[in-house]
């Protein structure tokens, strides 16, 4: 089983946190479309071909400044191509896009899982943001979303703003929650390096908050999620119970994917293969639509202690965890006396459950980086 | 006739010693175009990189004068910086006259009047050069006067010369043979031969470089160390060529060099006499000082399992710099490791440089410090070089610490800020003399523990980089000193503890922490970070317990980024020492270095 990445690379703007690959002229979209199919198309008839397909995620940039019509055409390209299976197709837009009608029409395609880049309702912070929608678009978009009746709607916030009060951030929990949303991904601002944001930090002309404030922001989210019976179950994703992304999930379980587009990543470990492969394309629309996706950009082979470190890092990012049979038989790991004893200082502490799987806790997760590290140099 | 002329060229630093010897070297045809490359004597790679001269260069060349007779000129290159001084004094030995290399654009600086000192005191004949006169900035009359008022000699006296062109170096060359005696040629004495440099080859063993002061030595005589008594046989001797000269012997006055199977440059001491085994001297050469050190540190290797490779590494560099010295040392904090003197901190950057860069070693320093000298209750008195080290405050009587006497030379205009900075250096104002060109000689009886630091950069700074200083040891005088301690989590770290006068320990104490809070990373608890003299905790800081630190984003094009962040906290954290529960960077432990001056102050 695989999944498969669109990277969509187009954007009306450039919020001013993005670190993503995305251009904001818009005069090659039906050029990229071509060339994306082409760049499908050449997978058939391959070994990445052999595996049912069981997810699409369309990504970005923002999918939302196709038409329905393009997206049908992607999809079509898929399903001559590969053999599905597919239980999960998301797609991601932003509130400004969105009509009744391009959601009708987007559903009638297949796509069965609508994600929603609302970031903030606070007018305030979508302009410091810098982005492309108001206010009232987000509230509009979740109402739509809500009467669409995709199979699960997910909605995009993020906490942590310089200058974000709590009261700010409950209200946008308040109203989001009141869509009846059956997923939210709440991520904390990461301040890039060569962003806008992260060139106002560099000169000081914005302070980003103290650690202390985002650990409270934390808490907050995953709280008031909780008592509204969406759960976490990684660091940033929150869902109702059995509505957890399948696409997202598989990236942190090893699961094989393949990436389209340009700066679109892939991974393939073969079911007996001793070392796994990432490749990326390069981050360029003018290379790709001159047909460089033809030849790797960045690639790198695996072997099992790499794969085994990565599953750490990746699994412990999960409530779920990883389990220390998986490590010992697909990895060939299993944790030193000294890493065994680090675990249970944790869990003394209340920031790990080992037994059979080994699970950071709400408390362990806010610092997994941290445990992570301690973990493989201890 | 007397054909030999030894000389050596000393100046301030960067004066053109080493380019001037480059000219000397090609006009006499010592050296083919072909080998020919800047400041070519710099031989040592830090050398080369650092554009100075670390160590004394002695090179032989050939010089036919015009009238065509011929003569050998055995010249040494020496070092201008303040550390290497020693160098200089061990080269004007093998000497009878030195070039006093002054820029014409600098005019004279504080290693200028040190270094003349020095060859006068060697009863040298001293020729006065005036260089870089192809410089723009060149005031030839201005620092000529400045020479004729510092050494009394005539206008006439001056060359000048441009290393760079080579302008004037031909009329040099002659002045050498007209001005610099010959040496005294007793070869029928008992043999004295004073070893002025050594170098080890790794194939050959030791090599010692020797002025033959009286007799004769020849190849394959046996030949004794006075110092020890230690004998061995010339296996080959010969003439310090650009590529060694082998012959069959070295007569009074000549200079070359000795290899006698002498594995262990233990025994080849500059400084010592070479003496035949039958019909030996006397007496050894009078009046060679040892170098000492003069600033010590902790070096240790931040993975424990380096310690025997620190160790061998240390060894083998000592072979060639005799000056360097070290001894085990076991830190609570830091494991085993050494405590190292050395000649001042340019010194030690340059070991620690090698270390790092000619043996691959990572290490963590420890702020370097100075000797003091401890009276304790009673009559006994120790040498403490390790602040660590230092007494409890009960069973000290007084604590003396080195001094020195500071030279700096300055335009006028800046005596104002170079006072001020040492009298905030507790300096004891001597004298001031006034020079040409409106610069004035400044001097200062100051703590040495106030100027190894960053005195230097300071009085660069303060004085647009117009002064120059120089200084040597007097004397061990008592000061109000005490030990400060810090503390992490209660535990007091060992390495991390300063000797610091009591004035300055509160001020000290408060920005140390506020320092240490900002370099240690935040960990899964909180770290009290305390500043104590004794039992008393002067000053006190925290570093916070991580809060949130997860990165928020891991999908499918995050991964290789992460991992590869991962990897370098990986290496990073393998770096980091950890105390008691705690773990702290390296550069922790330079944490006082590392403050500006106003923090100091
Ligand atoms: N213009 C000019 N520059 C010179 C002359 N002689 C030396 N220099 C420059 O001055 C700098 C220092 O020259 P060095 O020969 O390394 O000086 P030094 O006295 O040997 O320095 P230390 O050995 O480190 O004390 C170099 O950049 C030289 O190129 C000269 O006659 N004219
Ligand atoms: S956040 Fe989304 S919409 Fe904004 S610039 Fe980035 S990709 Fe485009
Ligand atoms: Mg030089």
């Amino acid at each position: 089983m695989s999944g498969l990445y669109l990277h969509i690379p187009f954007c009306k703007q450039a919020c001013s946190y993005c670190d993503f690959y995305f251009v904001t002229s818009q005069q090659y979209k039906q050029p990229f479309v071509d060339e994306l199919i082409k760049e499908i198309r050449s997978r058939k008839d391959t070994r990445f071909a052999a595996e049912k397909v069981r997810t699409i995620y369309f990504g970005g940039g923002t999918p939302s400044l196709l038409s329905a019509g393009q997206v049908h055409q992607i999809l079509e390209a898929i399903s001559e191509t590969f053999p599905l299976e597919l239980e999960e197709v998301t797609f991601e837009m932003n509130p400004d896009d969105v009509t009744v009608d391009y959601l009708n029409d987007l559903k009638k395609t297949g796509i069965n899982r609508a994600s929603m880049g609302v970031q903030s309702t606070d007018p305030d912070l979508l302009n410091f943001m810098h982005r492309a929608h108001t206010s009232e678009e987000a509230l509009q978009c979740l109402e739509l979303l809500h009467l669409s009746k995709f199979e699960v709607f997910t909605v995009d916030l993020i906490y942590g703003n310089p200058g974000q009060t709590i009261t700010s951030l409950e209200r946008d929990l308040d109203i989001i929650l009141g869509y009846n949303p059956q997923h939210v991904s709440a991520y904390s601002l990461t301040i890039e390096p060569r962003t806008r944001l992260g060139k106002q930090v560099e000169l000081g002309r914005i302070v980003p908050p103290e650690d202390d404030t985002i650990a409270t922001h934390y808490d907050v989210v995953e709280k008031t999620l909780r008592a509204a019976g969406i759960l976490q179950y990684e660091v940033s994703n929150f869902a109702r119970p059995g509505d957890e992304a399948i696409h997202n999930s598989n990236y942190w379980e090893h699961a094989n994917y393949l990436g389209f587009g340009p700066g679109a990543h892939s991974f393939w470990w073969e079911t007996s293969g001793r070392a796994g492969k990432r490749w990326s394309n390069e981050k360029k629309l003018r290379s790709y639509l001159n047909g460089s996706w033809n030849s790797p950009y960045a690639e790198e082979l695996l072997e099992l202690p790499a794969l085994a470190e990565e599953r750490l890092m990746l699994g412990l990012r999960t409530r779920k965890g990883i389990s220390e049979d998986t490590l010992q038989e697909k990895y060939e790991v299993s944790f030193s006396p000294a890493q065994t004893e680090y675990l249970h200082r944790m869990e003394q502490q209340g920031k790990v459950i080992t037994g059979n799987r080994i699970q950071l806790t709400t408390k362990g997760l806010k610092i997994a980086d941290t445990i992570l590290l301690d973990l493989l140099t201890i | 006739m007397n054909n030999i002329r030894n000389f050596c060229i000393i100046a301030h630093i960067d004066h053109g010693k080493s380019t001037l010897a480059d000219r000397l070297l090609q006009i006499t045809g010592s050296i083919s175009e072909r080998e020919m490359q800047e400041q070519i004597l710099d031989d040592m790679d830090l050398e080369r990189e650092r554009g100075i001269t670390i160590k004394s260069h002695a090179i032989r060349m050939d010089y036919k004068r015009p009238n065509g007779e011929e003569y050998v000129y055995n010249l040494i290159d020496t070092p201008g910086h303040v550390d290497f001084a020693y160098e200089v004094s061990r080269a004007l030995k093998a000497c009878e006259g030195a070039i006093l290399v002054v820029d014409a654009a600098q005019g004279i600086e504080a290693q200028t009047i040190s270094n003349l000192y020095q060859a006068i005191d060697q009863d040298l004949e001293i020729i006065p050069v005036l260089n870089k006169i192809d410089l723009p900035g060149a005031d030839p009359e201005g620092v000529g006067q400045q020479i004729v008022d510092l050494i009394g000699c005539d206008h006439e006296d001056i060359l000048s010369v441009s290393g760079k062109t080579g302008e004037g170096v031909e009329a040099l060359l002659e002045t050498i043979v007209e001005r610099v005696p010959g040496p005294k040629r007793e070869d029928d004495k008992p043999l004295r031969a004073l070893i002025f440099d050594s170098i080890f080859n790794t194939y050959r063993g030791s090599v010692a470089y020797v002025r033959v002061m009286e007799g004769v030595l020849r190849k394959g005589d046996a030949f004794r160390f006075m110092a020890n008594g230690e004998e061995y046989n010339a296996e080959e001797i010969g003439y310090l060529k650009m590529n060694k000269e082998p012959t069959k012997e070295l007569r009074a006055g000549e200079v070359g060099y000795v290899i006698g199977s002498v594995k262990s440059l233990q025994d080849v001491r500059v400084g010592d006499t070479i003496t035949k085994v039958d019909n030996p001297a006397e007496e050894a050469i009078p009046g060679y000082k040892e170098a000492k050190p003069m600033v010590f540190s902790g070096i240790f290797p931040t993975q424990a399992e380096d310690f025997e490779d620190l160790r061998g590494a240390l060894e083998k560099l000592q072979l060639n710099d005799a000056s360097l010295s070290y001894e085990p040392e076991t830190s609570k904090a830091l494991g085993f490791g050494f405590r190292a003197g050395f000649l001042g901190l340019l010194h030690m950057e340059i070991v620690q440089e090698r270390l790092d860069r000619e043996f691959d070693i990572d290490i963590i320093t420890t702020v370097p410090n100075v000797q003091y000298e401890v009276q304790l209750e009673g009559d006994e008195r120790i040498g403490v070089d390790n602040p660590s080290q230092m007494p409890e405050v009960g069973d000290i009587d007084t604590i003396f610490e080195p001094y020195i006497k500071a030279s700096i030379i300055t335009p006028a205009d800046y005596i104002g800020p170079v006072m001020k900075l040492c009298q905030d250096r507790r300096g004891v104002y001597v004298n001031q003399l006034f020079m040409q060109n409106n610069r004035v000689e400044i001097t200062y009886e100051l703590p040495m523990a106030e100027v190894v630091f960053d005195f230097y950069d300071r009085l660069k700074s303060g004085t647009r980089g117009y002064a120059s200083l120089d200084y040597e040891f007097i004397e061990y005088r008592k000061g109000d000193l005490v030990r400060l301690d810090i503390l992490l989590n209660g535990d007091q770290v060992d390495a991390l503890s300063s000797i610091t006068h009591r004035d300055k320990a509160y001020y000290l104490g408060r920005k140390v922490c506020a320092k240490l809070k900002e370099l240690i990373p935040q960990q899964q608890f909180e770290v009290a970070v305390q500043a104590a003299i004794g039992s008393r905790i002067i000053a006190r800081d925290t570093v916070r317990a991580i809060r949130k630190d997860v990165t928020a984003k891991c999908y499918g094009g995050d991964i290789s980024r992460k991992r590869k962040l991962l990897e370098k906290q990986k290496a990073g954290k393998k770096r980091m020492k950890q105390v008691g529960t705690v773990e702290i960077p390296q550069e922790a432990f330079l944490a006082v270095l590392s403050m500006d001056d106003e923090d100091r102050n």
